[in-house]
């Protein structure tokens, strides 16, 4: 399959779910797709076999944007087909695709500690690579994460 | 006695893996019944890290992720940002990076070979494989002047040439090196004893790999066709191919033939750009800032895919660095398949995916009375090597 | 050891522990945080082509077996209680190797924010080997130069150091210490 005929597969499998598509560059396709739309979008790729979920990206837009970014990367050879999932930065939280793929457990937990999203049914929500002792509510990916803040805290 | 039930942790520590990770293995006498993982003793926040450093600085921090495969995390990097300033390096230079990145898997696969031959108790193929992975390392540090992290990359190119004197040096270590490779692919394809170590150990089905999204030689070790360099050619992969290597067993043996097998298409290739070594600059002008884009950067590993994503905002540096290594996904599959094995063939198991992270040393055995003895992983892989003679 | 022994004896058996310690020291290699660059160095002394057994040197998995601890990489948060109790598991008397440049400062991992320091910021620090890796004639002269100062050949005081302490900034005073105190 060549990457077009790829990418087209999968516009007209999310065809129901996208509300917006574009294409950043040759042989990518940012879907923008509703956090309550995700686990039926990816089901769609996954059940089509259309590639694997390669990695999920957390993006902060920033305090005064307010919004969160994830973004579930999906590739087919080689097209990448974006989910883009936007959620607010209070109380963020995205449904778990654990139930269509079950090694998806690292990324998520990742996106936990490293952005303070919730992801909902995730069976494992134990930190991944931050410390035990790393105080709550601090999430060092964020943009307005600072040391101060966690050594206010008593992470040192 | 009834059955008890073991927690196992191992980790984070061990001389001969490099990186510390800590699993629990839940095990009922000697079968291993559920795992899980804790990672992040080697956590740094280069993520971080990259948001407040400036792209030539970043390419410093992102090389010294990991010191075994470093090259492939500087070129994905560089590639990427390369795309966002929408330069694109001089052909030599793309050449000389893919040189480099097929020496560095030369040097990783055999540095594979010889740790997963440590874990088997098999010290004779760890220091055979060890000492000819020295002429590999020779030949690095001939082009790049270092052994390790070799900052061959700089934005927009590389930092060292390849002349015909270097060449013929190149090409006098390929000789040897493929000709101990075929030595190797014999001990790993007909050794009785290191067979049963790996002939059926660690199985897991096309199905599986598939569905956990496993990468790299662990992908092509259960039939998934799946290389980046096959897939999305980057650098000079399109006009100078690699053959995809695919074994279909799934099990360590397979995983053992794909790495070795895939040796002697990184010495083809390796001639083959030598021979064809396009003229000109090493170098084209990077600009220092870079107009807010995204850009989504995949390079094949030794250990499989590496996923870059780079997000730039007009300044010079970056607005988000996202990094998703070729272990991670490939971790998820050891604690399936270590599902239903024997203890003993735990650290085989491990050593199999070629964890880009140190297990190690301690492993407490806690009876159901509260009563724990500790034991280390030395043990742990003796009591391998013990239960299989 | 609680043994009571009149002075000839004790110091007979002291100069009996040096001896044997300093022909055959048992290291044991811990990561607190390595890129791994120096850690497949330190594996490449035990290969054939450096050979570090030729100095009775041996590399064990357990520190209740080691005399001398060999570090590398910065100390990240995770890893700091981890690297202190090795420490203290291992028996008197004991020396720290600090191979690397981020085992010497943090190297090119300071200021990031899972990152504690040095190694000296949390354990002592004997002998020091610089370098993004240090080559493993570097790593083995680090050993065999803070042998030479155990057996009372190098009086100078202070910790080993590999190189030229001016040629080398990491090894330079910091201005700013780390808010790490252990």
């Amino acid at each position: 399959m060549s990457t077009e005929t790829c990418l087209q597969t999968a516009a007209s499998l999310l065809a129901a779910w996208a509300q917006e598509t574009t294409g950043p560059e040759p042989g990518r396709a940012d879907v923008v797709i509703a956090s309550g739309d995700l686990i039926a979008a990816a089901g769609a790729l996954i059940d089509a076999r259309w590639g694997y979920l390669t990695a999920i990206t957390g993006l902060d837009l920033g305090p005064d944007d307010g919004r969160l970014e994830v973004l579930y990367h999906f590739a087919c050879g080689a097209a990448i087909v974006t989910f883009r999932v936007r959620v607010p930065r209070e109380g963020a939280a995205v449904p778990s695709l654990v139930s269509v793929i079950p090694s998806v457990s690292f990324y998520e937990r990742e996106l936990m500690e490293m952005f303070g999203v919730t992801v909902e049914g995730t069976p494992n929500t134990d930190k991944l690579f931050l410390p035990e002792d790393w105080p709550d509510g601090v999430y060092p990916l964020r943009k307005d994460f600072s040391m101060e803040q966690l050594n206010g805290q008593g992470g040192g | 006695m009834p059955t008890e039930k073991f927690v196992i942790p191992i980790g984070p520590q061990h001389p001969a893996l490099k990186e510390p990770g800590h699993f629990e293995f839940n095990v009922d006498g000697e079968v291993v019944k559920a795992a899980s993982v804790r990672l992040g003793y080697v956590h740094r926040g280069i993520e971080k890290g990259c948001e407040t450093r400036n792209y030539v600085q970043a390419a410093y921090l992102v090389e010294r992720i990991c010191g075994i495969c470093s090259h492939v995390h500087a070129t994905a990097f560089s590639l990427g940002v390369e795309r966002l300033a929408d330069v694109e390096a001089p052909p030599r230079a793309q050449a000389i990076r893919q040189i480099v990145a097929e020496l560095e898997r030369i040097h990783s696969h055999l540095l594979w070979v010889g740790v997963a031959a440590h874990e088997a108790g098999f010290d004779t193929l760890f220091m055979y494989s060890w000492r000819d992975r020295e002429t590999v390392m020779n030949l690095l540090e001939g082009i790049t002047g270092n052994r390790v992290n070799y900052s061959a990359n700089v934005l927009g190119g590389v930092k060292c040439d390849i002349g015909p004197e270097q060449a013929e040096v190149i090409l006098e270590g390929l000789r040897f090196l493929e000709e101990r490779t075929r030595h190797y692919l014999e001990v790993v394809s007909t050794d009785a004893v290191f067979l049963r170590r790996t002939r059926g150990i660690g199985v897991m089905t096309r199905d599986d790999a598939e569905r956990l999204g496993v990468v790299g030689p662990t992908a092509r070790a259960s039939g998934v066709p799946r290389d980046v360099r096959v897939d999305a050619p980057y650098l000079l992969y399109r006009e100078h191919p690699v053959e995809l290597i695919v074994e279909q067993a799934g099990d360590l043996e397979a995983r053992f033939k794909v790495r070795v097998r895939e040796l002697f298409e990184s010495f083809r290739v390796i001639r083959e750009l030598l021979a064809a070594l396009p003229d000109g600059d090493l170098t084209t002008r990077m600009p220092r800032r870079i107009k807010p884009a995204e850009t989504v950067s995949r390079i094949e590993a030794p250990r499989g895919e590496l996923f870059y994503f780079i997000k730039s905002n007009g300044s010079d540096t970056a607005e988000r660095v996202k990094v998703r290594t070729p272990t991670l996904p490939n971790m998820a599959s050891v604690v399936v398949t270590a599902v239903g094995h024997q203890l003993a063939d735990v650290p085989m198991i491990l050593a199999g995916i070629d964890p880009c992270f140190s297990c190690n040393d301690r492993m407490a055995v806690v009876r159901q009375g509260g009563e724990a003895e500790v034991w280390t992983w030395e043990r742990l892989r003796q009591y391998g090597i013990e239960h299989y003679r | 050891m609680t043994l009571k022994l009149d002075q000839t004896w004790q110091a007979a058996l002291d100069k009996l522990r040096t001896w044997a310690r300093i022909n055959s020291p048992w290291a044991i290699h811990f990561n607190s945080g390595s890129c791994n660059g120096c850690d497949i160095e330190i594996l490449a002394t035990l290969t054939p082509r450096y050979d570090v057994e030729r100095f009775g040197i041996k590399l064990r998995g357990s520190p209740r077996h080691a005399d001398v601890l060999i570090c590398t990489g910065p100390v990240t948060r995770q890893a700091r209680d981890r690297l202190v109790r090795i420490y203290e598991q291992m028996p008197e008397p004991k020396f720290v190797i600090a191979v690397g440049s981020c085992a010497l400062s943090g190297g090119a991992f300071r200021g990031c924010y899972n990152i504690m320091g040095g190694i000296d910021q949390v354990i002592p620090v004997d002998a020091y080997v610089p370098g993004c890796p240090p080559r493993p004639e570097a790593i083995i002269d680090g050993v065999v130069k803070l042998l030479a100062k155990l057996q009372g050949h190098d009086t100078s005081p202070g910790p080993v150091v590999i190189g030229e302490p001016d040629a080398n900034p990491a090894l330079a005073p910091q201005p700013e210490q780390e808010e790490a105190s252990a």
